[in-house]
C-alpha cells in the first residue's frame, strides 16, 4: 500500500512508528472534566485546558519521534459515548457494570442516526496546526458503535449498523475534506459475533470509507481472530492496527497458515502494564513479525490507546518502541 | 399450563440514586482498605435485601439473589476452588463485561460451600421463593486455560463434581428450584457429550429440587431436540439470538418445563405485550408441562441500568398476567 501513500503525497519512512489514539489525561484535566459535567465548569475553559493538554502531548510526540501523530482524545470520554452524544438520535442510558467496580453509560440509539456537522474535525485542524509530521483522524467505526450500544429504534443490528456508517461516512468526508490523509476506524468489537461481519460489518465499513481519499487504517483490540481471520481482510481499509504484544503473538502464525494481504500496524507494547518494555523485547518482536510480512507492509505502533497508562509509562514505552524500530531500520538498510 | 414471571440471574447492584451507589462506594472503601470484609459484607446483605425487593415489587414469582456479591459467573465459583488459580479479564461471551479467567493448575476440589450461605441469607430475606443460580460444569470448563495435561472431559468431570455438591446443598438448603447455566454450549454443538455426562453427574444429587438448564448468547435451535432430552426439569432458551426456535418448539412440543428468555436482557427496549403473546400462543399447545416461565434472557446484573431492569421485570410480569389470561 505504500503506492497510496505516495499518491497521497505522504512520505513516510519504513516501519512507520504511530500511536493508537488515546493518551492519559493529566490529573487537573480529569479534575476539570469532572466539575464540568456537574456544571461547575464552564465549557470555554475546559476546552482551553483541553487544548493546553493536546499541546504538550503533540510536542511530547514530536519529542519521541514518532512519524504520525495523533491529536490524544483529551475531549474524549468513551470511544462510543463521545460520538454518540455528537450524532442525532443517541440519548445516553444510566450506569452499566463492566467488572469489578467499573461502570459506564452507554450509549442509547433512540431516533434516526445522523450527522449533524463535523464532530472532530476542529481538534485535527488544531492537532495539524501543531505539528510538522501527519496527524491522524480517528473515528470509532460503525459496527463498534451498534454494538455498544442499546439500539430501541432500529428494528435489527444490520439496520442500526447501517445507519450509522452514513452518518460516520459524512464524518470521515468532512476530515478528508479538511486535508486528512490517514484515517483511523476503530473497531474493536468486529470480532463480537463473526457471522455479521460477512453479512452487514464488511458492508458498513465500505459505507464509511467509499469515495474517500485517504489511506485507511481500523483497529482491533481484545480480537477473537482466529475467527474472523482471514474474513476480515475483505474489510475495505489499507492497513490494520492489531493488539499483538498481549495476545502472545500467536497471529503470526494465523499468518504463516494465510498470507496477510493488507499493511499491519503490529501493536509491540503492552498498555495494560506498568512494565515498560526493553528495546531488546520491542525488536525482538518486530523481527518476529518480519517473518511473516515485508517490511513495506509494517508499521509499529502500542497495542492500544494508552490513556490507562501514565505519562512517564507512555513517554518511556514510546522511547522504547521508537529506539526499537530505529535498530531495525538499520539492519533493514544494511 | 401455569405461567410464572421470573428472574434469569443478576440484578444491577448500583443504579442512578444517591442511596444506590452505596455498593460501588463501599466497594472503593474496601479497595482503599478503609473499611473491614465484614463491613463491606454488610453493605453487600443490604443491597442484596434490596434488589429482591425490588424483584418482588416488580411483580415477579420467582426471584434469585441478583448475584450482588458475585464478581462474575466463572471466577465467582473457581477463586473457592483448590487447581485454580485467577487470572486476567477476559470478554464474557460476546458482552461488553468481563469475566477474570481461570488457570487450572491442579485436581479441582471444593474447599468450603460456594453458594449456600448466598441462599440461605436470601431465602430469610425473601417472600417470594428465591431461585439459586449455579455456572454450570460445561462452561466452567470451557471458559477456563487448561494448565493441567489433561483433556476437557476430566476438566468437566471434576467441576461436575464440584457443582454436584453445590446443588445436593442447596436442595437441603430448600431450594425448589435450581438453575444450572450452560451458555458455552450453544457455540460449541459438538461437545454435546461433555454436557450430557455432567449434568448426569449434577442431577444425582438434586434430591426433592427441580433443576432448570438454561443457555444463553446464542442460537439454541440446533441443539433444542437434545437439550429437551437432559435429566432436568426445565430448559431455558434465549430467544433474542434464536428467531427459529418458537417454530420449532411448536413443531417438536416440549414435555418438560420451560425457560421463555422472551425478554431481551441486553436491551433497553422495552417489549411490544403482542408480540411476545404471539409467540407464547403459539407455542402454549404444545407444551406438556404444567409449569412455565417467562424471564428475560440472560441475567440483567452486567448489561441494564437498574431503573430499566426494574421496568423490564415491571412490563415481563404485565405481559406474563395478559397471557395467563388468554391462554
Amino acid at each position: 500500500m505504500r503506492e497510496k501513500l505516495k499518491k497521497l503525497g505522504l512520505k513516510l519512512p519504513l516501519l512507520p512508528t504511530t500511536t493508537v489514539g488515546s493518551f492519559p489525561k493529566p490529573p487537573h484535566l480529569l479534575e476539570a472534566r469532572r466539575k464540568s459535567a456537574a456544571g461547575q465548569l464552564d465549557a470555554g475553559e475546559l476546552h482551553r485546558l483541553e487544548e493546553q493538554t493536546t499541546r504538550e502531548w503533540v510536542a511530547l510526540q514530536e519529542e519521541v519521534g514518532l512519524d504520525v501523530l495523533v491529536d490524544g482524545e483529551m475531549y474524549r470520554g468513551d470511544m462510543a459515548t463521545y460520538f454518540a452524544k455528537n450524532l442525532e438520535g443517541f440519548k445516553i442510558s444510566g450506569l452499566v457494570r463492566s467488572y469489578g467496580n467499573r461502570y459506564y453509560r452507554k450509549p442509547i440509539i433512540v431516533g434516526e442516526v445522523r450527522w449533524r456537522g463535523p464532530i472532530t474535525v476542529e481538534w485535527w485542524k488544531f492537532t495539524q496546526g501543531l505539528a510538522k509530521k501527519p496527524v491522524k483522524g480517528v473515528v470509532t467505526g460503525p459496527y463498534t458503535m451498534m454494538d455498544w450500544s442499546f439500539n430501541e429504534y432500529y428494528p435489527s443490528r444490520r439496520e442500526a449498523c447501517l445507519a450509522l456508517a452514513k452518518a460516520l461516512h459524512e464524518e470521515v468526508k468532512a476530515l478528508a475534506k479538511a486535508g486528512v490523509k490517514i484515517i483511523q476506524i476503530d473497531e474493536p468489537a468486529i470480532s463480537a459475533r463473526p457471522e455479521e461481519l460477512p453479512e452487514f460489518a464488511i458492508g458498513a465499513m465500505r459505507t464509511v470509507t467509499r469515495g474517500v481519499d485517504a489511506y485507511f487504517i481500523s483497529h482491533i483490540c481484545y480480537g477473537a481472530f482466529e475467527f474472523i481471520y482471514p474474513g476480515m481482510l475483505e474489510l475495505p481499509v489499507e492497513n490494520f492496527d492489531l493488539e499483538m504484544s498481549n495476545s502472545e503473538l500467536d497471529l503470526i502464525e494465523l499468518f504463516r497458515e494465510h498470507l496477510f494481504s493488507k499493511d499491519l500496524s503490529f501493536g509491540v507494547v503492552d498498555v495494560h502494564s506498568h512494565i515498560v518494555e526493553d528495546a531488546a523485547t520491542v525488536r525482538q518482536r518486530i523481527q518476529r513479525a518480519l517473518e511473516v510480512l515485508k517490511p513495506e507492509q509494517l508499521w509499529i505502533d502500542p497495542d492500544c490507546g494508552l490513556k490507562t497508562r501514565t505519562r512517564e509509562e507512555t513517554v518511556n514505552k514510546l522511547k522504547a518502541m521508537v529506539g526499537a524500530v530505529r535498530e531495525v531500520r538499520g539492519s533493514l538498510k544494511s | 399450563m401455569e405461567l410464572l414471571a421470573a428472574s434469569t440471574g443478576s440484578y444491577p447492584r448500583i443504579g442512578n440514586r444517591p442511596e444506590q451507589q452505596r455498593h460501588r462506594q463501599a466497594y472503593a472503601q474496601l479497595e482503599r482498605g478503609e473499611i473491614s470484609n465484614e463491613e463491606f459484607e454488610r453493605v453487600q446483605n443490604g443491597v442484596t435485601r434490596e434488589v429482591i425487593e425490588e424483584q418482588v415489587r416488580a411483580g415477579l414469582d420467582v426471584v434469585t439473589d441478583g448475584q450482588v456479591g458475585w464478581y462474575d459467573p466463572i471466577s465467582h465459583f473457581a477463586r473457592k476452588l483448590e487447581g485454580c488459580e485467577i487470572d486476567g479479564l477476559l470478554r464474557f461471551f460476546d458482552t461488553n463485561s468481563y469475566f477474570r479467567q481461570p488457570i487450572v493448575t491442579g485436581e479441582i476440589r471444593r474447599r468450603e460451600p460456594i453458594l449456600e450461605g448466598e441462599f440461605i441469607f436470601a431465602k430469610g430475606v425473601s417472600p417470594k421463593p428465591v431461585k439459586p443460580v449455579v455456572t454450570g460444569p460445561y462452561t466452567l470448563a470451557k471458559l477456563s486455560i487448561n494448565r493441567r495435561g489433561v483433556g476437557l472431559a476430566e476438566l468437566v468431570h471434576e467441576f461436575a463434581r464440584v457443582i454436584a455438591q453445590e446443588v445436593s446443598e442447596l436442595a437441603k438448603a430448600g431450594a425448589e428450584l435450581i438453575q444450572i447455566d450452560e451458555p458455552a454450549i450453544l457455540k460449541n454443538r459438538n461437545e454435546f457429550g461433555l454436557l450430557k455426562n455432567a449434568l448426569e453427574e449434577v442431577a444425582a444429587g438434586k434430591g426433592k429440587a427441580k433443576l432448570a438448564l438454561y443457555t444463553y448468547f446464542g442460537d439454541a435451535t440446533p441443539l433444542y431436540d437434545k437439550l429437551v432430552k437432559l435429566p432436568v426439569d426445565v430448559v431455558g432458551f434465549d430467544f433474542t439470538y434464536s428467531p427459529g426456535l418458537p417454530k420449532l418448539i411448536a413443531r417438536l412440543g416440549c414435555e418438560k418445563g420451560l425457560g421463555l428468555g422472551l425478554i431481551d436482557g441486553r436491551n433497553t427496549k422495552l417489549e411490544g405485550e403482542r408480540e411476545v403473546i404471539e409467540v407464547l400462543k403459539l407455542i402454549a399447545p404444545t407444551i406438556g408441562s404444567e409449569r412455565v416461565y417467562l424471564n428475560p434472557s440472560c441475567g440483567l446484573g452486567e448489561y441494564l441500568p437498574r431503573e430499566v431492569a426494574f421496568k423490564k421485570l415491571q412490563n415481563m410480569v404485565a405481559i406474563a398476567k395478559k397471557a395467563g389470561e388468554l391462554i
